[in-house]
């Protein structure tokens, strides 16, 4: 059995921000379950989703590398054959670290009204695949994550579905930093009140 | 039950009963009275440049397919086929030539036109049975563009788009002719949120009032350069025609001046020079005033702000262009673009499109506060306590219904129509007169098309664009 392709990391070439990318790929098909360096990548998402059920985020900004590239297409329904399923130059995000930690700052003062009182968040993370890249200090990993967000008392909860595929590189003084992530949600018209969130 | 004139007449003098922000009645209303005949933004003709392309738009359940034809005219056509009412087409966005009903096999061409009809011969005798000849899609009633920005309207006897835009015209120019070439749109951005659709509009019509408290935050973390979120009530609002907006008030400066002040490049500055009338240059660079949110009646709205893109002192402006597409009376899909002009450097684009992304749209900072607000407001309006309540949205008048300031005179406002430096909720009662206006005239009967009879010769209304 081969493993389906993945090539939604070569997305962030077509993203008008994301020239700055790493455009390192994965190489062969998905490591052992067994190998340390899957254990290691897993163990990694799992950290970080905990850190974003809290709303941790500078903490969560510290795992992201200085030239991260954090990219969320905005998918739309085409028919088979058209050859892509997102709008062609929009994203819902397609940021660096210089805008992620303007969002980071915002939720630090005390006027961010969307997130006080703040979302009950979870991340469920699922579906882990590990691969090396021909750089030994870099991996790729593809992962699926459901949020379930709920505020206040009186309306629905919102989900959110997407498969992450992220670029992890060892950072110096050990574990792993984040330098890209896309993020291919299953919704072309998503169904929570905004993204005051990450995934 | 409501009492119609009741609501009406309490809206026409700026006390809103609150629940109709949140009311089946009034919905059901809205879907027959206003959007049954009101000009409805659909997209724009930069999405579908080429013969074949199409973007499938709703105005409320109605789908359309917006489609540019081999002979590159611009069509709305109903998405539901003339057999068996399927929809034709399932993307939301392509190029096809053709459109074929997945349930029969029934086709048509771009145009609309029907060319496939399988066993025309064995099962309807042929043409005797079945005239398939000049049968087409339904057109929407009418369709019209302004700027390249596509209307339709289910009202076949709507006014021309011209005349309905009316002086505001003037202030869409601001967003969508900076150049001969006219803006590209990107996207659309869409979500739903669980508000009443009015109440966006309303906010981006006129409402300066909350930025201070709203986007506090966006404020301090460096985003937005004016220091102090006061610095709002220094703009003016101004209404004209079927619109109305909000404007900051620039710095002292020349036109050139101030159009840099706000982060455009002297290219662009020279393009804006040669395309705009001296009345809008005035407004600008005589006046001091930069155009910022807006709304046209009912659910289309405008913005152009300039934030801080990185860490340094420079900002870039961005446009956006939305609708508040109803989905019912307590929901709203927003269908949020990212528009620039065609004609602007790439590299301005690039940060003009990050600009967009970390101000508006479905990550938008300023867009996250708004929109909690918004959806607090719809289910409280649920409630029978908020049919007691009458909402005082009196701002800038006094009792008698003189205005708390004046107008601003020719000679310091050079825009048509009337505006108001400072707060006030003007802008928010034209608005909602207009609503008042098409929910209190019924509908006149609907014209029927006969699928396959000698009545059905419709002609598919296009226009050149």
């Amino acid at each position: 059995m081969t493993a389906p392709t993945n090539t939604t990391g070569t997305r962030a070439v077509g993203s008008p921000l994301g020239g700055h990318a790493s455009r390192i790929q994965r190489a062969g098909r998905s490591l052992p379950f067994s190998d340390e360096r899957h254990l290691q990548a897993h163990h990694w998402l799992v950290e970080e989703a905990y850190l974003l059920d809290a709303q941790r985020y500078d903490e969560w900004l510290d795992l992201l590398a200085d030239d991260v590239h954090y990219l969320m297409p905005v998918r739309v329904t085409t028919a088979l054959g058209a050859g892509y399923d997102t709008s062609p130059g929009m994203a819902h995000f397609d940021e660096n670290k210089y805008s992620l930690s303007r969002r980071v700052a915002r939720f630090r003062t005390e006027h961010a009204w969307t997130e006080d009182p703040p979302s009950r968040l979870r991340h469920h993370v699922t579906n882990v695949r590990t691969f090396a890249t021909d750089d030994p200090d870099h991996l790729v990993v593809d992962s699926a994550v459901l949020l379930y967000r709920s505020r206040g008392d009186v309306r629905e909860a919102a989900v959110i579905s997407a498969g992450r595929e992220d670029l992890l590189r060892r950072a110096r003084g050990g574990g792993w930093l984040l330098a890209r992530r896309t993020i291919m949600v299953d919704d072309a018209v998503l169904r929570t009140q905004n993204l005051a969130i990450f995934l | 039950m409501t009492d119609l004139d009741l609501v009406l007449g309490d809206v026409r003098r700026g006390m809103i009963p609150a629940h109709i922000y949140n009311d089946e009645e009034i919905f059901r209303l809205e879907r027959e009275r206003l959007f049954g005949r009101a000009w409805v933004f659909v997209g724009h003709t930069s999405e579908i440049p080429q013969p074949g392309d199409y973007v499938v738009r709703r105005v409320l359940e109605d789908s359309f397919i917006v489609a540019r034809g081999e002979d590159g005219e611009v069509r709305a056509l109903f998405n539901m086929c003339l057999h068996r009412g399927m929809q034709v087409c399932r993307a939301e966005m392509g190029n096809a030539s053709h459109f074929r009903c997945p349930y029969h096999g029934w086709s048509y061409r771009n145009d609309g036109r029907l060319v496939g009809l399988p066993f025309h011969k064995d099962a309807y005798g042929g043409e005797a049975g079945f005239r398939r000849k000049g049968q087409t899609l339904l057109p929407a009633p009418a369709l019209d563009t302004y700027n390249g920005l596509i209307f339709v309207s289910l009202d076949p006897d709507a006014p021309p788009l011209r005349d309905y835009l009316g002086d505001f015209a003037f202030y869409l120019d601001y967003y969508t002719r900076q150049s001969e070439s006219g803006i590209e749109l990107r996207g659309p951005q869409r979500w739903r949120v669980k508000a009443n659709w009015k109440i966006g509009a309303e906010n981006f019509a006129g409402d300066m009032y909350h930025t201070p408290q709203t986007h506090t935050s966006v404020v301090e973390i460096g985003l937005f350069r004016e220091p102090k979120a006061e610095k709002r009530k220094d703009g003016c609002t101004y209404w004209a025609g079927n619109g109305g907006g909000t404007t900051y008030k620039l710095p002292p400066g020349s036109l050139e001046e101030r159009l840099r002040y706000v982060g455009y490049p002297d290219v662009m500055i020279e393009k804006m020079k040669r395309q705009w009338s001296q009345a809008q240059l005035d407004v600008i660079g005589r006046d001091g005033f930069m155009v910022s949110a807006a709304s046209v009646f009912p659910n289309l709205s405008l913005v152009h702000n300039w934030p801080r893109v990185e860490d340094s002192e420079d900002v870039l402006p961005f446009i956006s262009i939305r609708t508040w597409q109803p989905v019912g009376p307590d929901e709203t899909e927003v269908l949020s673009w990212f528009a620039v002009d065609a004609e602007a450097p790439e590299e301005f684009k690039a940060l003009s499109y990050k600009a967009y992304l970390m101000c508006f749209g479905s990550t938008g900072m300023f867009e996250q506060d708004d929109v909690e607000n918004w959806v607090s407001l719809t289910s409280t309006a649920a409630g029978s306590m908020a049919r007691r309540l009458l909402l005082n949205s009196r701002m800038g008048l006094l009792e008698d219904g003189t205005t708390v300031v004046p107008p601003l005179p020719a000679d310091r406002f050079a825009g048509p129509g009337e505006a108001f430096v400072g707060y006030g909720e003007h802008n928010q009662r034209h608005l909602l007169a207009r609503w008042a206006d098409h929910l209190e005239r019924p509908v006149e009967k609907l014209a029927q098309v006969e699928v396959g009879g000698a009545a059905a010769q419709n002609a598919t209304k296009a226009v050149s664009a």
